[in-house]
């Protein structure tokens, strides 16, 4: 091996891969596959965490741009063509060279390839499609495959790629199209929206085709994803979950990702956000995302016009739960499988556990802990037999003033890392993360003016 | 009471169940251990198990053909699951667990439903290794890491807490079924073979050659470097979280992963 090559190589390999690392969709799942004797790779259902970087974030795929070269100029973006940084491209050799010898090593689960636009959206799709295409077929890789199809490309590249891959994804960007219009003005919802309803459509008829054919080749079997900047421009909790739940219902998507804002170009156009990326809001915002697509919540129930932000001391479940006390207690051992997911501390799997398990015994508080029910939570609102584990008021400020006592409604590596300072009186914080008086104040309670 | 010792591993234990079953003591009389008691007690009968493969794969056939391939999987989980030997809580031995757990599974008109009843005592336990033994396994899926040695054998080492290697070795085999590679349980001192083309075994390693295992194919260092350069560039700054890091990858397992035992992995290697 030529070692000039070589470093060649691993210059391009580090420009590339932190260009793209603020994509957070970085996932493995949603497609099982066996291996074949003579390629290499397969794929499991829930994916598979290969390492975490030192942000803690799993790193499931070889995460790179093709290029970091772009025509456009988006104004978050660090490869926009108007900045000042060190530009690169892979050949579709390099990418296919090591992905497949990463992937023997046990480094990655598969390729997750996006890019800058190089010439033109047509130019870079078809550089991806050679690529995955080579790596399909040349050398027989089975593992997974990610890619973003870029918008503005022929809606034939895009089905020829479909073919090829687990999952495709195209970046919504911004929560709202005036947002869109405002920092992406080469993007529009037009080009973003339209080969994300194309791939849906595709994916329905090729489940049909399933039915009919015996062994038809698969159309993007992983399904689509999307990702929004969180921070960038002044949308709410409210219009932001809103988007979302209108991309589960009618673009059937897999996954919606939400990105805090870093703000890597120091654009004037952007918020500065002395106080790190909004990191707290994003985790609210993906307990949320939880819940409507495990636990059958919808937006509505969660947020209104008049309570459009999330409280940034509980989580949205136990917020929603205080603000309902109507439907508690409830009886473990009656109710309801749909019931059950709606009391804090029963996720979605001990809520299984539970229907199933008391079938044979009538369970009781000791039973309920070792199924995994998160007792500190979930004993203000149930009861065993028709008894509470301990006399308890069911009450908004008596439950609200003992929930904020549990330490992780405010997840330790957000109370240590980025809200390490936090006070939330302080004018500046406040208005950097947008905080209305409702948000900061535990549902329940008095608010005196400061 | 009659105490039937058996050894800690699947084929130990399931030719446990088959002595105790045949022996005909009654199920309420026996009870199994893979721990040897620090004392022995008055009125209790020790019987040694000496693990018997033919018994061991009835017992198995039975279970697969009652429970189904999902709940006989989590039943070989449990029993690969490491025992708690420190004393220091009171736990049933999972010997015990399992063999009880049996008892109800075929007393069942469905066995594949035993481990819904979560409110027996010996079942919930089951469960608990069960888990242990999967999640584990599923961590080590990904935290794996293969060396290309200069005879082109691709070698992977771990210090599983659970006995998980089975469960790696069908993974890998079907994951990489053109390679020849090995994963060697440094703890166990047990590992995977698996030769080009053909299905993998486990097998004892006293005979392994240790000096053969530094010698890397001329690309190895040449990809690990890659990989380590990918892997730090990959990290957000504005977001960097140790704390978080550690709290996904614990430490027991990044001694095994190039990326964080960069310096020290040829010391660990070596010993």
């Amino acid at each position: 091996m030529n070692l000039q090559m070589d470093m060649d190589l691993l210059e391009k390999l580090t420009i590339l891969s932190d260009a793209a690392k603020y994509d957070v969709a970085c996932t493995s799942s949603g497609v099982d596959r066996k291996g074949s004797k003579h390629g290499m790779g397969n794929a499991i259902a829930p994916g598979i965490c290969h390492t975490f970087s030192a942000d803690g974030r799993c790193v499931s795929l070889l995460k790179i741009l093709f290029t970091n070269e772009c025509i456009f100029n988006c104004a978050y973006c660090l490869n926009n063509c108007t900045s000042d940084v060190k530009r690169a491209a892979f050949t579709p050799d390099e990418i296919c060279t090591l992905t497949m010898e990463f992937y023997r090593r046990n480094y990655i689960e598969g390729l997750f390839l996006s890019s800058g636009i190089m010439v033109s959206p047509n130019y870079t799709m078809d550089l991806i499609y050679q690529t995955v295409l080579k790596l399909r077929h040349v050398h027989h890789f089975h593992g997974y495959i990610h890619v973003k199809s870029i918008p503005g490309a022929d809606p034939i590249l895009l089905e020829k790629t479909g073919f090829l891959v687990d999952r495709m994804s195209i970046n919504l960007e911004l929560p709202t199209a005036d947002g869109l219009r405002r920092l992406a003005p080469c993007k529009s919802r037009n080009t973003i929206l339209k080969p994300m309803r194309q791939i849906q459509n595709r994916i329905t008829n090729n489940k049909q085709e399933l039915t009919i054919y015996q062994e038809p080749p698969r159309f993007v079997p992983a399904g689509q994803s999307t990702q929004m900047i969180i921070g960038a421009t002044p949308e709410n909790d409210f219009q932001i979950m809103s988007v979302a739940e209108g991309l589960y219902q009618k673009f059937q998507l897999k996954r919606v990702f939400y990105s805090a804002f870093v703000n890597v170009n120091n654009n004037d156009m952007l918020p500065a956000l002395p106080g790190g990326p909004p990191l707290l809001r994003e985790h609210r915002l993906y307990q949320a995302d939880w819940l409507l697509r495990y636990y059958h919540f919808h937006v509505s129930e969660l947020l209104s016009e008049d309570r459009p932000d999330f409280n940034i001391f509980l989580d949205p479940k136990c917020d929603w739960a205080l603000r309902h006390l109507e439907y508690f207690p409830v009886e473990i051992n009656q109710a309801s499988y749909q019931t059950l997911l709606r009391v804090p501390g029963i996720g979605y799997k001990s809520a299984e556990r539970i229907v199933k398990a008391r079938k044979m015994n009538r369970l009781n508080f000791d039973d309920l802990k070792k199924i995994g029910v998160v007792l500190k939570r979930a004993l203000y609102f149930i009861t065993c037999s028709g008894k509470m584990m301990y006399p308890t008021k069911l009450e908004e400020n008596y439950i609200c003033e003992n929930l904020m006592r549990d330490k992780t409604q405010i997840p330790r590596d957000i109370r240590e890392s980025g809200y390490r300072q936090l006070s939330f009186f302080d004018q500046d914080m406040r208005s950097d993360f947008h905080l209305t008086d409702a948000q900061i104040i535990p549902p329940g309670q008095q608010i005196y003016t400061v | 009471m009659y105490l039937f010792l058996c050894e800690d591993n699947i084929d130990g234990i399931f030719t446990g169940v088959y002595d105790a079953w045949a022996s005909r003591y009654g199920h309420n009389n026996v009870s199994l251990t893979t721990c040897p008691p620090h004392n022995y007690t008055l009125f209790h009968e020790y019987i040694s198990v000496q693990t018997d493969f033919e018994k061991s794969a009835k017992v198995a056939r039975t279970l697969l053909n009652r429970m189904g391939e999902e709940t006989y999987t989590e039943v070989c989980q449990a029993a690969s699951a490491l025992e708690d030997t420190s004393h220091k809580k009171q736990v049933m031995n999972k010997a015990d667990a399992l063999y009880k757990t049996i008892v109800l599974a075929l007393s069942l008109p469905d066995s594949s439903k035993v481990l819904n009843y979560l409110g027996e005592p010996y079942v919930n336990r089951v469960f608990h290794l069960s888990r242990s033994t999967g999640n584990e396994a599923h961590h080590l899926l990904g935290f794996l890491r293969f060396q290309e040695l200069e005879n082109g054998l691709l070698f992977a080492q771990i210090h599983p807490k659970n006995d998980v290697l089975p469960f790696l070795g069908e993974h890998f085999s079907d994951r990489l079924p053109q390679e020849n590679f090995m994963i060697y349980d440094a703890t166990r001192k047990q590992a995977v073979l698996h030769p080009k083309g053909q299905g993998f075994f486990i097998t004892d390693t006293q005979d392994l050659d240790h000096e053969m295992l530094h010698r890397f194919s001329p690309e190895e260092l040449e990809y690990q470097k890659l990989w380590c350069g990918f892997f730090d560039s990959i990290a957000i700054e504005a977001r960097i979280n140790p704390k978080l890091q550690n709290q996904n990858i614990l430490k027991r397992f990044q001694q095994d992963v190039i990326e964080f035992a960069r310096s020290s992995n040829n010391n660990i290697l070596k010993q």
